[in-house]
């Protein structure tokens, strides 16, 4: 018998004030001064209305990935029974920290002052707080740990704002009219951390999570890249950033900026179904008992038809079950789970006894994973 | 906006049946079993597909005339032989089999000389009618035509419906996310009517696809056939796009 292991707090960091759509370029900048042609339309279509950044009007940075990272934990931990140097480990996850190296969790550590835990960096991007999750909720099921801190961050602004456009000199987002692959995260992604602390005991007041199963499967044996940096997006180009002469030669080709494979998109979703359906023939996933469902979609403005297929083969999650934060607080990409999972316990009013399934996906290279949560009291019941 | 899922400020199960989305078949255990395994076999079929280099092509930007007239060349042999098969599995169904009999008839009316367009579409793109005509099926090809004779000759073949699952599904996907791509890469119109027609169709063909699932599966073999049938179905459909050989 595994030692089961509960979500007994959770907090977040939203960097500077909301953000609304028409403000959005004013933060990120206006590429060589020219207003984007597609921001209105890509932002009706993710149906995002404010979000946060850390940097400001002038694309300077007011607060580090760390920083978030730091101020999400301490939240997470003013809420939490146990005290901070009682945390045996700390999982970070991020798309990319501050520092190419070391890993993020070393900063993050060093900026909560815990000493002498086991650290873990997930990178990856929105699935790596799945990935950090895991590792920490495996080390205390195998009884590693009494007690981990998970917390995962984001901080796009840096790669979006106008100046990595501006320098991209010879980047297909430079040749191109609209280059739609090259622009589309900007109007995407946003800024913010979540932060989740795990323990072999639910809290001793209110409500926890048990964990009750993670499961991941990874697509990337047969599917292309879709969404990176660290290439040119030119087809006849096979360089990565480093084998450049210079980090300016791969700046001036396009090399550094945020990439989406838009045409391959359609797949996360369908291999997001794929997963979900395997988990119900396993008999893990059991929709008709799910009561709340949190996904990271970031586009709702339509629904594919396979989610239909899904209530014609009867395990269709119906929509007012469907939970997410993502138009208010924007698609933080790794933060999203944990901001989500954050706002809902504090909101939502969850009961003793509710399920809930998590989902989240990765464009990146087509990782689809989930979560099983049950709501406890006390005493894990 | 608490947190509540809306589209333009309308919730979104409201917006869901204002598109008609509600509309579920209600289907039989075992049928929806079937469904599931099938949306799988489905799913996984559609993101294999993406490795056939050809179809790479198209994600790439890199697809031209050539490759266009290459695939037709390709794909006309299978489908000129489709109606063989479908009228084999027709015949194959005895009399408590009748519903699905007259489907499948419906379905080769629909299609037994469609492959007369596909053969337009390539004089369209540029290629001689002679060339098209005078050729044999590639390894894909045959081993795809091969199989399905043989499942349809077995006494009332109900796992024909994995495979016309598979195909039919493929047409959608020809018609929804390929013959637009190929016709604005290869800078021409009118060498896709093949592949927009069969989409157009499909509508239907679900509905009915769904009433004959639920027909159908009485118990968990027959569930397992249609499976193993949709799943061959799809490697070999597979297959043939991968074999592709010189115009």
């Amino acid at each position: 018998m595994m030692t089961p292991v509960y979500i007994t707090s959770t907090g977040w960091h939203l960097p500077g004030p909301a953000i609304s759509n028409d403000q959005v370029e004013v933060v990120l900048g206006a590429v060589n001064g020219k207003p984007s042609g597609l921001r209105a339309q890509i932002q009706k279509a993710n149906g995002i209305q404010t979000r946060h950044y850390g940097i400001d009007a002038n694309q300077q940075t007011t607060v580090s990935n760390t920083q978030m990272a730091v101020l999400a934990g301490q939240e997470c931990m003013d809420r939490a029974f146990r005290p901070i140097h009682q945390v045996g480990m700390l999982a970070v996850a991020s798309t990319q920290g501050d520092h190419p190296v070391p890993g993020l969790a070393s900063f993050v550590q060093a900026g909560l002052g815990m000493a002498e835990v086991e650290i873990l960096t997930a990178q990856s991007i929105c699935s790596s707080s799945m990935m950090a999750l895991k590792g920490a909720w495996l080390a205390l099921r195998c009884d590693e740990h009494e007690a981990a801190l998970v917390v995962a961050t984001e901080m796009p602004s840096r790669l979006l704002k106008r100046q990595r456009y501006e320098a991209a000199t010879e980047s297909t987002f430079a040749k191109k009219t609209v280059d739609f692959n090259t622009e589309f995260l900007r109007w995407m992604l946003s800024d913010g951390a979540g932060a989740l602390l795990l323990e072999t005991a639910p809290r001793p007041k209110g409500l926890s999570f048990r964990i009750d199963w993670m499961k991941g499967w990874s697509h990337a044996h047969a599917l292309p890249t879709c969404m990176s940096v660290g290439s040119s997006g030119k087809a006849e180009e096979d360089r990565t950033w480093q084998d450049y002469e210079t980090y300016a030669d791969a700046e001036r080709d396009g090399a550094l900026l945020l990439r989406q494979e838009v045409r391959l998109l359609d797949h996360i979703v369908r291999l997001g179904v794929d997963g979900y359906v395997r988990l119900v023939q396993e008999g893990l996933n059991v929709p008709s008992e799910v009561d709340h469902f949190l996904c990271h979609y970031s586009s709702h403005h339509f629904r594919p038809k396979i989610l239909d297929m899904l209530d014609a083969a009867g395990v269709g999650i119906p929509d007012e079950k469907w939970w997410t934060n993502l138009y208010t607080r924007g698609n933080t990409g790794a933060a999203s789970l944990f901001i989500m999972l954050d706002e809902f316990v504090r909101t939502q009013n969850p009961k003793v006894g509710e399920r809930i399934l998590c989902f989240v996906p990765e464009s990146g290279r087509f990782n689809t994973t989930y979560m099983h949560l049950t709501v406890v009291d006390s005493d894990g019941r | 906006m608490d947190g509540k899922i809306e589209i333009d400020g309308v919730p979104v199960k409201e917006a869901a049946e204002a598109i008609g989305a509600n509309d579920v078949p209600d289907l039989g255990d075992v049928a929806q079993d079937a469904l599931r395994r099938l949306l799988r076999v489905w799913i996984g079929f559609e993101r294999d597909l993406v490795t056939v280099p050809l179809l790479r092509r198209l994600d790439l930007g890199t697809y031209t005339l050539a490759d266009h007239r290459r695939l037709l060349v390709n794909l006309r042999q299978q489908v000129v032989e489709g109606s063989r098969w479908i009228a084999r599995a027709a015949s194959s169904m005895d009399r408590d089999h009748s519903e699905l009999r007259s489907m499948i008839l419906r379905h080769a009316v629909d299609e037994h000389r469609d492959y007369t367009m596909l053969e337009q579409d390539y004089v369209n793109a540029g290629g001689e009618l002679e060339a098209i005509l005078n050729r044999g099926k590639n390894v894909g090809s045959e081993a795809f035509h091969a199989f399905m004779m043989q499942r349809a000759s077995q006494p009332n073949p109900v796992d024909m419906l994995g495979a016309m699952w598979i195909i039919e599904g493929l047409g959608e996907r020809m018609a929804t996310g390929w013959a637009t791509r190929m016709e604005e890469l290869c800078e021409r119109e009118g060498i896709t009517r093949f592949m927009t027609y069969h989409g157009a169709n499909d509508d239907d063909h679900m509905q009915r696809f769904y009433a004959m699932l639920d027909e159908v599966c009485v118990d968990v073999h027959v569930v397992e056939r249609i499976e193993m049938t949709a799943k061959v179905v799809a490697r070999l459909y597979r297959l043939q796009l991968e074999e592709l050989e010189d115009e």
